[in-house]
């Protein structure tokens, strides 16, 4: 995982202990780099997450099945007003953004527990599109679609029966032994 | 979303179309991008899309020509509009165009998932429309028969009075016309549709054999007879009859036949009982047969016995606005036959289609569509999948001469009397002879 600017260590940490329990996998923490300057939309006073995998697919991780890049500024796509996270499917990088997680829909502040529930939800998410899972019809999923914070609060952490497998099969063919999710 | 869906996303903007195409992928959907509209309708072509998300503003040709060109040719295909111009009057014209949504760019992801659940929900409506149209047609239609001009719908409308009677019927028509097939409906709304439907070409059978096949013959009868074998008046016992190009038996077939149609009696070949008989004659001809009762060649008494009831099946060249229709029954059963995915006729050939005379009908008109399904690469096909037809007559360009035209009617009459020189003759009113003499100096030739 690779901050971006400042993130704070307990979502960096709590992120990583979901990946573990959920994917089998150890997720190191590396060092911060720069916040994006170069992604940044003076229009739309956002940041483009285009731009950012793009960089980060140019830097040297090539001891890493995947990458995940934090960051506490706001992300878009084009055609999006906003994005919580962004990940290709398939490919290595992923990004996930603290920014709108940070508050709630009526403007209050979140307590900490269900910000690190969110960030770990997303983060969740966008590497299971790494690892090439699409998103689910089931609304008790991981991988289905949150688009707003309601749904992402009423999801519980838990990927269906056929992400499951899935994610089994995809762990599989990268040569890592999955365990079974909770 | 139950199903995956194949989706075009069209934009000029390379940022836009990744976008999507990424954010589609993640569903699973089939997905292919397009940078203008003149590539998005040359991959429609290729392959059918079921959705388009279409970019209104882009050069050369714009959203809404793209909205308008597509729903003329490919009306099932759901198009929704980007734009980030958007205005309520660009809005209101594409809906009224025939797009399914309007979305402004950049847009809340979770607008573009209620669109996709629409056009989900949009889908599984259409598929439960289709089948229950099919399953109404399937009840409704008669068997192959397909047209909607009103000589075949007058045909329809005497299907089933015809089939409650118990009166023999003479279904005329050219070949090729769908004759067996109107025979077939008679048979299947007639109280006789549980029995059996036997039908008999006998312009493809030797009368001695057709005389064997029709009444059936004792074991010992002839050389060869070394079973008794019940003929075909006696098997289609409480169903019909069809005896096919019925212009072509021997006057003397003739006279047996009249006997058994009189009598509802036969005698098996070499047998001397007779066998009550139970069925309804349906017969068919392409030739005229009151001229041959006229001219001699067709007994009288046995044409108004088979003759109670006629039916005329026109020919396609009479019924051009059903060959669209006809068109699209044949791409469906094909499509589906070959397991190719060929479903539509570009306009171009389609006028080609209704201009071309077919002289062969709607068998004629069906082969033609299955050598193009199975021939093409493309989900379209075009002029040049049907290069193969024959120029009709009245697709000959320009001015004609006298003596082309004089040849070409001869050949249409000869065509007309199947190539019978006597009969072409009557019809020309010119002497065999003459007739022999223009053939050879045209050097027209019987098609094989």
């Amino acid at each position: 995982m690779v901050p971006f600017g400042e993130v704070s260590e307990i979502v960096l940490k709590v992120i990583a202990a979901h990946i573990l329990g959920y994917f089998n996998l150890d997720a190191d923490i590396l060092p911060r780099i720069e916040r994006p300057a170069y992604a940044y939309d003076v229009n739309r006073q956002q940041y483009n997450a285009a731009t950012i995998l793009k960089a980060l697919g140019s830097m040297p991780f090539h001891d890493y099945v995947k990458v995940i890049g934090l960051l506490e500024v706001d992300l878009f796509v084009p055609i999006f007003t906003h994005v919580f996270g962004e990940a290709k499917q398939g490919g290595k990088y992923a990004l996930v953004s603290l920014y709108r997680l940070r508050r709630n829909s009526d403007g209050s502040t979140p307590p900490e527990s269900l910000l690190l529930e969110r960030a770990a939800k997303v983060a969740l998410h966008e590497l299971g599109h790494l690892f090439n899972l699409l998103h689910c019809m089931d609304r008790r999923c991981l991988m289905y679609f949150s688009g707003g914070l309601q749904e992402l609060d009423e999801m519980p952490f838990y990927f269906c029966r056929y992400c499951s497998k899935y994610l089994g099969d995809s762990l599989r063919s990268h040569g890592i032994n999955p365990t079974p999710t909770k | 979303m139950d199903e995956k869906m194949s989706i075009m996303i069209v934009d000029d903007e390379m940022i836009v179309r990744e976008s999507l195409y990424h954010w589609f992928k993640k569903y699973g959907h089939v997905v292919e991008t397009a940078s203008s509209g003149h590539e998005a309708l040359e991959k429609l072509e290729k392959l059918p899309f079921e959705v388009l998300f279409v970019d209104i503003k882009m050069p050369v040709m714009d959203g809404i020509e793209l909205l308008g060109k597509v729903k003329e040719e490919y009306p099932d295909t759901i198009v929704i509009i980007i734009t980030a111009y958007g205005s309520i009057h660009t809005a209101v014209k594409a809906m009224k165009m025939g797009a399914s949504d309007y979305l402004l760019k950049p847009f809340e992801p979770d607008q573009l998932s209620l669109v996709l659940e629409k056009i989900a929900n949009q889908r599984k409506l259409t598929a439960e429309y289709q089948y229950i149209k099919g399953r109404l047609e399937a009840i409704t239609r008669f068997d192959n028969i397909i047209g909607e001009s009103p000589a075949m719908q007058a045909i329809f409308d005497l299907i089933p009075e015809v089939a409650h009677s118990d009166s023999s019927v003479m279904i005329m028509g050219e070949t090729g016309t769908g004759k067996e097939l109107v025979a077939k409906a008679i048979h299947a709304r007639s109280p006789r549709s549980k029995g059996p439907f036997i039908a008999i070409n006998c312009g493809a059978i030797p009368d001695t054999l057709l005389e064997s096949e029709l009444f059936g013959h004792q074991k010992g009868a002839f050389t060869g007879a070394v079973h008794t074998r019940k003929g075909f008046l006696e098997v289609v016992t409480g169903g019909t009859l069809f005896l096919d190009e019925i212009g072509e038996i021997s006057p003397r077939m003739q006279i047996d036949l009249l006997r058994v149609l009189e009598d509802k009696k036969v005698t098996r070949v070499g047998e001397r009982e007779p066998i009550d008989l139970d069925f309804r004659l349906i017969s068919a001809t392409r030739r005229d047969l009151e001229k041959e009762v006229i001219a001699g060649t067709f007994r009288e008494d046995f044409f108004y016995r088979i003759n109670v009831i006629t039916l005329h099946v026109p020919p396609l060249r009479k019924r051009k606005g059903d060959i669209p229709l006809l068109v699209q029954h044949f791409l469906n059963k094909y499509s589906h036959e070959t397991t190719k995915q060929v479903d539509h006729v570009r306009r171009d050939a389609m006028e080609v289609l209704k201009r071309y005379d077919w002289p062969g009908n709607v068998r004629e008109l069906e082969n033609a569509i299955e050598r193009a399904v199975v021939l093409s690469r493309s989900r379209t096909l075009g002029i040049e999948d049907f290069s193969f037809l024959r120029p009709s007559r009245t697709q000959l360009p320009g001015p004609r001469s006298l003596r082309e035209t004089e040849r070409d009617h001869i050949q249409h009459i000869l065509e007309e009397c199947d190539w019978n020189v006597t009969g072409a003759a009557k019809i020309l009113k010119i002497n065999r002879v003459t007739l022999h003499k223009m053939i050879k100096r045209y050097n027209l030739q019987r098609p094989q």
